[in-house]
């Protein structure tokens, strides 16, 4: 405050008036959280498919409030219609407001016209976890790439997102690599767009 | 005078209506929202200016009738709100304002994890703060 005189003392901790907060939650709560999520759904599930779907729809509830939240924040506040607007949006804004940082590389995919990929290389979610032999490809980041499934949705480009290990030569252990493949419909209007 | 709200979710599905007064006309009021639907359909696809205009939010008077008019809204995710005054001078910043309180109420309402996208909104707290928003809009323009 401008101007005070001496900081008012508080007698009882209950008066000091509520911070704003920032906006940041521990790391370590997250991942207690996290892990317990996943335990949760490996007692619902007997294959790890299933458990997938299930990491997925959890992701993709976060993803549409994600969006509207994001929408209601940003001051610019535009809405995106074209594809690479929605990817760079969800590839800086959104991984800065959920991981704190943005992820490391999107690139286009080279076999087909519709995939598009965003590669970490580690996704935070999966900082604390280790997969175990037995459970083969099976990867967290099903969490995340259902908060990508659920933004896109939402702003109106359905896709069918997934996450995969990419190993790489020089990294002990191997990248995550998000597949976003967008729906036919979003390609055909991306194209009569122009 | 504020007579009513409304959400309408973004494949026209109604989210949200609320009157503010005591007639009898709930069905007209409905019948108004759903025709201004239209309007905002037309400016959304046919827009009349191009460039930084193209993505605003605020929609301005949609539809204007001999005792009232309607103003719309469309947020980044298709969804609508639509107003429905009698009153026949407002400013443009004040119009604004309350649509912002509306888009923040509207996103606590849906950051409810046991708000199912789609369908109607249920919640008690947000009814209260639509209202609280409507009542604080009308007193705040007058001096």
């Amino acid at each position: 405050m401008i101007g005070a005189g001496k900081m008012k003392q508080y007698g009882n901790v209950l008066e000091k008036p509520l911070s704003k907060g920032r906006h940041e939650v521990s790391l370590s709560a997250f991942a207690f959280l996290f892990s317990e999520l996943v335990q949760y759904n490996q007692t619902q599930v007997d294959n790890i498919a299933e458990l997938e779907r299930r990491l997925e729809d959890a992701g993709y509830a976060v993803g549409a409030r994600v969006l509207e939240l994001l929408c209601h924040r940003e001051k610019g506040n535009r809405r995106e219609t074209r594809l690479l607007g929605i990817l760079s949006f969800v590839h800086s804004t959104v991984w800065k407001v959920l991981f704190g940082k943005v992820a490391d590389s999107l690139e286009k995919g080279t076999e087909h016209e519709d995939e598009y990929m965003i590669s970490e290389k580690e996704l935070l979610v999966n900082r604390f976890i280790s997969i175990p032999k037995d459970m083969g490809t099976f990867n967290c980041g099903a969490f995340v790439a259902g908060i990508v499934r659920g933004v896109l949705d939402s702003a109106g480009f359905p896709a069918v997102v997934t996450a995969h290990f990419v190993p790489m030569e020089g990294l002990q252990r191997p990248r995550t690599t998000i597949l976003i493949k967008f729906a036919e419909e979003v390609i055909k209007r991306e194209a009569r767009l122009g | 005078m504020i007579v009513c709200v409304a959400v309408v979710g973004h494949q026209n599905n109604p989210v949200f209506l609320q009157s503010f007064t005591d007639s009898d006309d709930a069905l007209k009021l409905h019948h108004i929202v759903h025709c201004s639907l239209d309007v905002i359909d037309e400016r959304v696809n046919n827009p009349k200016k191009s460039g930084p205009t193209l993505n605003d939010t605020f929609l301005g008077v949609l539809y204007p009738m001999d005792d009232c008019k309607v103003y719309g809204y469309l947020t980044n995710t298709n969804v609508k709100f639509i107003m429905v005054t009698t009153d026949t001078d407002l400013k443009d910043g004040d119009l604004r304002s309350f649509f912002k309180d509306l888009h923040s109420a509207y996103v606590d309402a849906v950051s409810n994890p046991f708000h199912i996208p789609g369908k109607k909104i249920t919640s008690k707290s947000f009814a209260e703060r639509v209202s609280s928003i409507v009542k604080s809009f009308g007193s705040g323009s007058t001096f």
